[in-house]
């Protein structure tokens, strides 16, 4: 029943990368016939390896190769080497995310019109609208057992949520509720319910919530269309005479360079590699890099505005204890000029252990300060935010003169804040805090920005050829049958966590490229 | 003071001798244990701690540098100018004068790592886990589900279903 491929085979469609956007479009791929290799760069774990540890978990799951940064953000001085963070195994960093599931909103997707001209941001309206994505929202949801949707229950309440909830309704932000997440609060689709062990982010031993290792790759293989190559991370994609992506080249997990031949190519690696992989195809056909003709791979690099607010209460919140991020509020997620920056925010939760909010409170903080709010720990409880950051066309992905083991250049995230980021920040912040103390919040501690968990933008779809990188299917503009699957696709970041929105375009491009095969066009 | 649990899968926390032999044991920072364990103890001074907390973070920062030979150099060099910015040893003066000559020096590479090292090990032991209240590992306890995930009292419940 297992999948097979030949290397020289070139009927199949080459995924880089078993994520969110590469694992669910396997899925749909081969569950519509098509055939299909994965390339993964990470080991092919199960629930057996994971662990209950956050450092544990941490050194297993995550991509360690090294990167460089620059720029004026917070996370090139406190993380210089790993300025993004996701996950190098099979199933990529579904394997470790917390499973928030929210939609954009019409009004990010037509940013440049509802915006206006912001100075220095490189704005566009999103070549589809949210009307196109609205089917596939509901795909995603239901094959995601997304709470609130398709009749499935909230997740339940806990002690870290019935801080923010107190404080919100003191407030009049009535939106608080638990929010929507890819996480069972009722068996659904054989998988258990939620036991509120609180490491869903180390690879989730009870699989009750949803990632493409438990979910999309597993249905893929049993189709016998799916052949998953663990452990191979690829290199370079090359191109025929024509300027059509032909194979892929990869190194395997004995160390051995291979090819293997493509009939297209989708790029999934988590916008940063899928990015790097781009500049680094350069051919006499594309001097800058594979479908990098207009210049803008790379570039208009996005991570949200994500912080969190730690604050310390009276009595015991222990927040590690059940799910890390259930609760949401909307009031700040439209766009409200009256505000005095352009896009929204979502209020969530955020709770950590005792070594990673050691870790991430404030890197660099020593002393009897740090040191006595660290020993409050059990009374302390986290809020969260997840915004809209401004695309720069200086924000980018580019190659360093430093290789990685493969022989690779190593990239370099640059990302400077613009005056709208560092506005949404000092309001959100507010926001955060202004939450926990109508809770009785005793201090509240505003932690910097940790490594980027949401990378988006630097592959951009747009209407125009000339302004990114692919079209409204994640097509790239040049080359016909090349693909990109991954949050770098985005055409403007949105505020809200950003998986839903990877996984129902992956639906949806499933869907597009097997039209397209159809009709032979491709 | 909580009952915390490292994860059966992982190896258990390995003991550390409680007299001066603790040095013995160490490698690349067998000669500056003592300055070390001081300077932890600077950077997270948590008075409730026992001196073996400190130690084991320093038997961790000995293993990297085990691995990075310029990393001893560096970190011997640096506990030296710290020895040498008063008339007695680092480890010898008294609190303020520690702080003080650590702010003077928190760019030096070693110093970060030593900081960020610190931090990184110490809150990474379960013996301060228990003494901060965090319980660590427990999918093999069946999660927190029937252990107070919501036993939160002093703020009214939520609706359930919110
Ligand atoms: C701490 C944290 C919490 C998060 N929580 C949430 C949340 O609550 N909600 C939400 O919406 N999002 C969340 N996210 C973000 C979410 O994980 C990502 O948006 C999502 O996983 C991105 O999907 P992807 O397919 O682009 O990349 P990934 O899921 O990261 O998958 C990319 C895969 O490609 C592989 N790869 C890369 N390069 C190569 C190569 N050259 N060859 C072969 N394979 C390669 C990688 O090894 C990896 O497995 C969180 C992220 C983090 C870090």
């Amino acid at each position: 029943m297992t999948a097979h491929y030949q290397l020289d085979d070139d009927g199949v469609v080459v995924i880089i990368g078993s994520g969110a956007g590469g694992g669910t479009l396997a899925n749909e791929l081969a569950q519509k016939g098509i055939d299909v290799v994965l390339l993964e760069a990470g080991p092919h774990l199960t629930a057996d390896d994971f662990v209950n540890d956050e450092w544990g978990g941490y050194e297993m799951l995550s991509w360690l190769d090294k990167r460089t940064s620059s720029g004026n953000w917070r996370v090139a001085k406190d993380h210089p080497t790993a300025p993004s963070w996701s996950c190098k195994v099979v199933g990529g960093t579904t394997v470790h995310w917390s499973a928030c599931c929210y939609r954009l909103i019409e009004d990010e997707m037509r940013a440049r019109t509802v915006y206006g001209d912001v100075p220095g941001a490189s704005l566009i309206d999103w070549p589809i609208t949210l009307a196109d994505l609205e089917p596939y929202y509901d795909k995603a949801e239901a094959k995601m057992g997304v709470t609130r949707t398709h009749g499935l229950p909230a997740l339940p309440p806990n002690n870290n949520f019935k801080v923010m909830y107190a404080g919100a309704k003191a407030l009049g932000y009535d939106s608080v509720s638990t929010g929507r997440h890819a996480i069972n609060s009722v068996p659904y689709d054989g998988r258990p319910a939620t036991i509120e062990d609180g490491f869903t982010i180390t690879g989730d031993k009870v699989g009750s919530r949803w990632s493409t290792l438990n979910v999309e790759i597993p249905r893929g293989l049993a189709t016998g269309k799916l052949e998953l190559r663990a452990e191979c991370c690829a290199v370079q994609i090359e191109h025929d005479a024509a300027g059509k992506a032909s194979a892929v080249v990869y190194v395997d997990a004995g160390g051995m360079t291979r090819r293997q031949k493509a009939r297209a190519v989708v790029l999934a690696g988590n916008c940063v590699e899928s990015s790097r992989l781009l500049l680094y195809s350069t051919s006499a056909l594309f001097p800058n890099g594979l479908a990098n003709g207009w210049g803008h791979v790379g570039r208009h690099y996005l991570r949200h505005i994500i912080q969190t607010v730690w604050s310390i209460f009276d009595k015991p919140v222990n927040m590690h204890r059940g799910e890390i991020m259930i609760g949401m509020l909307d009031e700040f997620a439209h766009h409200d000029p009256s505000r005095g920056f352009a896009g929204g925010y979502y209020v969530e939760l955020n709770s950590m252990g005792l070594p990673t909010t050691a870790a991430f409170l404030d890197p660099g903080w020593w002393g009897r300060d740090f040191a006595s709010v660290m020993e409050q720990y059990a009374n302390m409880a986290g809020i969260f935010m997840s915004g809209e950051d401004m695309p720069q066309p200086d924000n980018r992905i580019t190659l360093t003169d430093d290789v990685d083991t493969y022989g690779v250049p190593v990239a370099n995230i640059h990302y400077d804040e613009h005056d709208n980021d560092l506005k949404m920040r000092s309001h959100g912040y507010k926001t955060l805090s202004g939450i926990h103390k109508a809770a009785g919040a005793k201090r509240s501690i505003e932690a910097p920005a940790y490594p980027a968990s949401h990378n988006l933008g630097s592959n951009r779809m747009s209407a125009r050829a000339e302004d990114g990188v692919l079209d409204g299917h994640g097509r790239a503009h040049e080359v016909a049958n090349l693909f990109v699957c991954d949050g770098s696709q985005f055409a403007t970041g949105g505020a809200c966590n950003p998986t839903l929105t990877i996984v129902a375009l992956a639906i949806r491009q499933a869907d597009f490229i097997a039209k397209e095969m159809a009709g032979g066009a491709l | 003071m909580a009952i915390a649990h490292k994860d059966p899968k992982l190896p258990p926390p390995e003991p550390i001798p409680e007299g001066p032999e603790w040095i013995e044991e160490l490698g690349p920072f067998a000669s500056v244990g003592e300055t070390l364990a001081v300077l932890a103890r600077t950077l997270c001074p948590h008075d409730s701690l026992p001196e073996r907390c400190y130690r084991r973070v320093v038997r961790a920062q000995d293993r990297i540098a085990a691995e990075t030979q310029a990393l001893g150099v560096t970190v011997r060099d640096f506990c030296a100018l710290l020895d040498s910015r008063m008339p007695l040893p680092f480890a010898e003066l008294s609190e303020s004068y520690r702080v003080n000559i650590l702010k003077t020096l928190e760019n030096e590479p070693a110093f970060i790592f030593l900081q960020r090292s610190t931090v990184r090990f110490l809150y990474d032991d379960v013996e301060v886990w228990e003494a901060f209240g965090y319980e660590g590992a427990s999918v093999h306890l069946g999660g927190y589900i029937h252990r107070g995930f919501d036993d939160l009292d002093w703020l009214p419940n939520p609706p359930s279903g919110d």
